[in-house]
């Protein structure tokens, strides 16, 4: 194989070739990452090339692109132009840093350096995949193909404009391809001798480029066939229509819920602390009137009261007698003219001297001091987590609905224009339950069951002939709390059951734990929506029908059994257990509702795109695996039969391997040839007898049951040398 | 010495008067080590007569030669009673077919009356004449030779007589060189005359006996079959080969590994021998005579495409 490779012109201008294309891929990595130095990276990719194609040994090569990585971080990061001590001392402590970040697994800790030296070393590597894919395999199709779909993926999907490196990719890839094809065409025609052929061969291929790039740059294009493709993927993922989900909002509490929708982006501004046993959901206040579009407040409505400091309060919950009191400490770091409360509230205790007004219309407790609004910084709470009887529970008839006061009205209000269709969905879901608990616990969990999805981006907002509600549910069937609480209420009220739409925080983030007391951290991020419904005979409970969320579950919900039900005392343990016919019960209700196969197809309609680009990928990742096998099973046969010991089952297997492997290879046995006249051509073919003598020991123990005769250690060699040579 | 190397004396003493044949020394000595026979079919003077005879005088064997004419009478072949009137008895005289070795040159020249005669004893291995069987001394073998079908005042012989015949062989001419090399060698006295015997007939015995323990994988003997089973589904096929034509197929191939110094068969011994062994007991239908199709080729062309068994059947 002496050859086109010797040619020292045409490798070198091969390698100019290949570093204007590695050039390609760099210039979007840095105007997109912002990195800056793109010269400096150039250097180091030509510098590589040229070492490369100067075949300067490995041990010369290597310090000195190590020594230039070096030079280049102290250059960047403390503008010393030599190793000066200060630049050395630099270079050691940082290597400190990164070390002690690594080996404590803190990725975050890594600092820049690192990073820098983490793309020094993928550069490297990818100039030496370069290096031997030209100068070995003289094949360079497979980069060319990836450099074209990575400009172009960047082109369409991200701010760098590739029209004109797109123009340079093939103008280069060409060249280079048809090089390499013509000084593959001559090694396998033997007239290497011939450069003067070369010169033949390549000056029309480069006229043949130039004349069809200069033609093709200067004829009028058609527009593009396809329309852009980002907008056709946003819209399917929930977006809607073009234009609707333009406004992102940033997570947090706000006053304004008239009208719901949009994408948030988080926001992990703190906005208090609370010290408290478990976790809680603390809520602000809560809506009642839906606009279709939001949430507002009835006005008007309800009465107010003011209590005072250790005062005991009185809200729609009622206080469990025989359990403890239980005090949770608030600290805010945002300031809010009202407290953040419980559920299960007993009292407000602060140094300052303070009025709660309590307003039953939206159960807010405003904090003033000496009639004006005041802003508390700190303060604790008494409370007893809420009980609710099971036993009560079951005996929530719908029949109770209709005798429910007038003062329930407003929370049944339903705008005129909202669709049918939702009030139909919550009958089907619920059709098989017969109390009203089960009713509304057959809601909360429909979400879980039907394929909705959580997600904060993509969030549409209703257009002015659209529902809020309607939306969700049948369209997107994406979106956070708000979507889901708010549809909620509206499916609990479709079925007379009083329901309200609350909004306070949910329990943040443990972020310190003292033997009881866990100290949670809450941000803006934990601003949170979800439900009260009523259960007659019972009172207000709270629901959550958020996926992701646990707060009905971390409400303890410790049931009351009769005393003469056997299987209490278990259901009395975790608050997460239920009376098992309270499960049947919900599995019937879940059953009741779509079917399980309607679920499947719904997930999987809502996810087609996902799914099916993942199949596509993991196909075509399959297939190329499949297709170039020939060129990694060799490796792994050749670790696999060196493990465990001889034997002639091994060496049969082994040598059964070696046929397919030749096969793949593209040396087929034609089904009358027998092995030996097979092993005669292959040992031609590669120049070898190994094979010959390798099928004289496989026959002899096939078809003369001499076993004893192989020596596998022995013959192994003739096979990893065969092996290896079907992997070229 | 083993076997390989005691039939190698064999065949370079015949090659010493047969000159660049010995692939068909080698098939001839595969027909003797099996009990078979062997169907030469070629034009007169290509040295068939000679190779017989050096085979004879190889094993030291005893030569018989019968040259058939269309008068030629079952009792010249197996022998005849004779009366003999001083003690008016009938005393046996052996006919010609009481040997070792025997040629039997232009077989398709006599009436079918006297062929079946031939091909009976060669079968059984004994002549039963007025009644009474007697044993021909073995080793035995024939060696029949005929000219090719086409000539003028022949009887042909019958498919199931073909059968017997274990390798149906042609000779062909010599190359020019090879030749030369006769010519240079008939210059002076025959070279047949200085021959000598190089193994003993008991030794011969012997070798026959090994040949049986020749080992035939179950994945060749289903090679075989299959084999044969293609050639009966053959469209160009009228007759295909019989199950004793499979027989022979495997009793050769043991006989040609013991040839090579092998103590198993391979595939290759059998494709070797296919041509040989199939080349007479396949009849073919009139429209691959149109074609211009034989025998032989459509042994080829089953033989490249019958898969041929590389690994051990399941359940070995």
């Amino acid at each position: 194989m002496t050859s086109i490779r010797k040619n020292k012109l045409f490798m070198a201008v091969l390698y100019a070739l290949v570093f204007f294309m590695l050039a390609e891929w760099l210039t979007p990595v840095i105007v997109l990452t912002a990195t800056g130095h793109k010269a400096l990276f150039l250097i180091f990719v030509a510098a590589g090339l040229l070492m490369a194609f100067l075949r300067v040994p490995w041990w010369f090569s290597g310090p000195l692109k190590t020594l230039y990585i070096l030079w280049f971080i102290v250059y960047v990061y403390t503008g010393n132009v030599f190793f000066t001590g200060e630049a050395i001392a630099f270079l050691r402590t940082d290597f400190g840093l990164n070390f002690s970040a690594l080996m404590s697994q803190d990725w975050a800790g890594t600092t820049d350096v690192f990073r820098t030296v983490l793309f020094f070393v993928l550069l490297w590597m990818a100039i030496y995949l370069i290096h031997y894919w030209v100068s070995f395999r003289l094949s360079i199709f497979l980069f060319y193909l990836l450099t074209v779909i990575f400009i172009a993926v960047l082109d369409t999907f991200s701010p760098y404009s590739g029209e004109t490196a797109i123009i340079r990719i093939m103008v280069i890839g060409l060249l280079l391809a048809g090089l390499l094809h013509l000084a593959r065409w001559m090694e396998g025609h033997r007239i290497l001798e011939r450069t003067d052929k070369l010169a033949m061969f390549a000056v029309p291929l480069v006229l043949l480029v130039a004349g069809s790039t200069a033609l093709a740059l200067y004829l009028p294009k058609a527009g593009p066939i396809w329309p852009d493709p980002v907008p056709f993927i946003t819209s399917f993922s929930g977006q809607g229509g073009v234009g609707s989900g333009g406004n992102v909002g940033r997570i947090g509490y706000g006053v304004d819920d008239s009208r719901l929708g949009g994408s948030f982006i988080g926001d992990d501004t703190a906005v208090f602390q609370a010290e408290v046993s478990e976790g809680q959901y603390w809520k602000v206040e809560s809506k009642d009137f839906y606009t279709t579009k939001g949430w507002e407040l009835t006005e008007n409505v309800g009465e107010s009261f003011v209590y005072g400091n250790s005062e005991t309060v009185e809200t729609d919950f009622v206080l469990d007698e025989e359990e403890e009191l239980e005090s949770a400490q608030l600290s805010m770091e945002q300031g809010f003219p009202f407290v953040l409360y419980p559920y299960g509230t007993e009292s407000f205790t602060m140094e300052e001297s303070l009025d709660y007004q309590y307003s039953t219309a939206d159960q807010r407790f405003e904090t003033y001091q000496d009639g004006e609004e005041f802003e508390p910084e700190a303060y604790e709470i008494s409370f007893t987590e809420p009980s609710y009887s099971l036993t009560a529970l079951r005996d929530t008839s719908p029949e109770e609905l209709a005798e429910l006061p007038a003062e329930f009205d407003r929370f049944l209000q339903l705008p005129d224009e909202l669709p049918e269709r939702v009030g139909d969905l919550a009958a089907e879901v619920t059709e098989s339950s017969e109390t009203v608990y089960d009713k509304t616990r057959a809601i909360e969990r429909y979400f879980s069951t039907s394929g909705f999805e959580y997600s904060q981006s993509d969030i549409p907002v209703p257009e002015a002939d659209e529902d809020y509600v309607d939306q969700f549910l049948f369209e997107t069937q994406r979106g956070y709390c708000d979507n889901f609480s708010t549809s909620m209420v509206v499916m609990l009220r479709s079925l007379d059951i009083p329901a309200r739409w609350v909004k306070g925080f949910n329990e943040g983030e443990l972020v310190d734990s003292d033997g009881d007391t866990d100290v949670y951290q809450v941000t803006n991020n934990n601003a949170h929506s979800w439900v009260e419904a009523y259960m007659p005979g019972v009172g207000w409970m709270l629901f959550e029908p958020t996926i992701g969320f646990t707060g009905a579950s971390a409400i303890d919900f410790d049931l009351e059994l009769d005393a003469d039900d056997p299987e209490q005392p278990e259901e009395q343990e975790s608050p997460l257990a239920e009376d098992p016919e309270t499960a049947e019960e919900e599995e019937a209700a879940v059953a009741s509702g779509p079917s399980f196969w309607d679920r499947f197809t719904d997930s999987i309609s809502a996810n087609r795109w996902k799914i099916l680009w993942t199949l596509v990928g993991l196909v075509l990742a399959a297939t190329i695996l499949f297709k170039i096998r020939h060129r990694w099973m060799p490796k792994l046969l050749i670790s696999y039969y060196r493990r465990g010991s001889g034997g002639t089952a091994r060496f049969e297997k082994a040598y059964l391997r070696l046929l397919k492997q030749l096969e793949l290879y593209g040396i087929n046995r034609r089904p009358g040839q027998t092995l030996k006249s097979y092993a005669a051509y292959i040992d031609s073919f590669f120049g070898t007898r190994e094979m010959s003598k390798l099928t004289e020991a496989y026959e002899r123990t096939v078809y003369g049951g001499d076993e004893e005769s192989v020596d596998w250690p022995e013959l192994r060699e003739s096979w990893e040398n065969l092996i290896n040579r079907t992997s070229g | 010495m083993n076997a390989k190397e005691r039939l190698e004396q064999v065949i370079d003493n015949i090659e010493k008067v047969i000159i660049g044949k010995r692939n068909i020394v080698e098939l001839s000595m595969v027909a003797m080590l099996s009990h078979g026979h062997v169907l030469l079919e070629d034009v007169p003077g290509v040295g068939k007569t000679m190779l017989v005879r050096a085979l004879a005088k190889s094993v030291g064997a005893d030569f018989k030669r019968i040259q058939f004419t269309p008068d030629l009478l079952p009792s010249d072949v197996v022998g005849v009673s004779i009366y003999n009137p001083k003690d008016m008895e009938f005393h046996f005289r052996p006919g010609p077919i009481m040997g070792n070795i025997i040629l039997a040159d232009e077989i398709n020249r006599t009436s079918p009356k006297t062929q079946s005669s031939l091909l009976e004893a060669m079968e059984e291995a004994s002549v039963t004449i007025d009644g009474v069987t007697m044993q021909i001394p073995k080793p035995f073998f024939v060696m029949a030779t005929q000219n090719p079908i086409e000539y003028e005042g022949t009887y042909p012989l019958p498919e199931a007589q073909l059968d017997r015949f274990l390798l149906k062989i042609k000779m062909g001419y010599p190359t020019p060189k090879e030749e030369m090399e006769v010519l240079n060698r008939a210059r002076s006295a025959a070279p047949i005359e200085e021959l000598t015997s190089v193994i003993s007939l008991n030794e011969l015995l012997e070798l026959q006996e090994q040949v049986k323990t020749i080992k035939v994988d179950e994945t060749i003997r289903s090679y075989i079959v299959d084999l044969s089973r293609q050639t009966r589904q053959d469209s160009y096929v009228y007759l295909g080969v019989s199950p004793r034509g499979s027989i022979a197929l495997m009793k050769a191939s043991q006989a040609y590994a013991l040839l090579r110094g092998r103590d198993y068969v391979t595939p290759d011994d059998v494709q070797y021998l296919a041509k040989f062994v199939f080349g007479h007991r396949i009849m073919l239908r009139s429209e691959a005579r149109y074609d211009g199709i034989t025998a032989e080729e459509i042994t080829e062309r089953i033989l490249a495409k019958t898969r041929v068994p590389v690994q051990r059947l399941v359940g070995q």
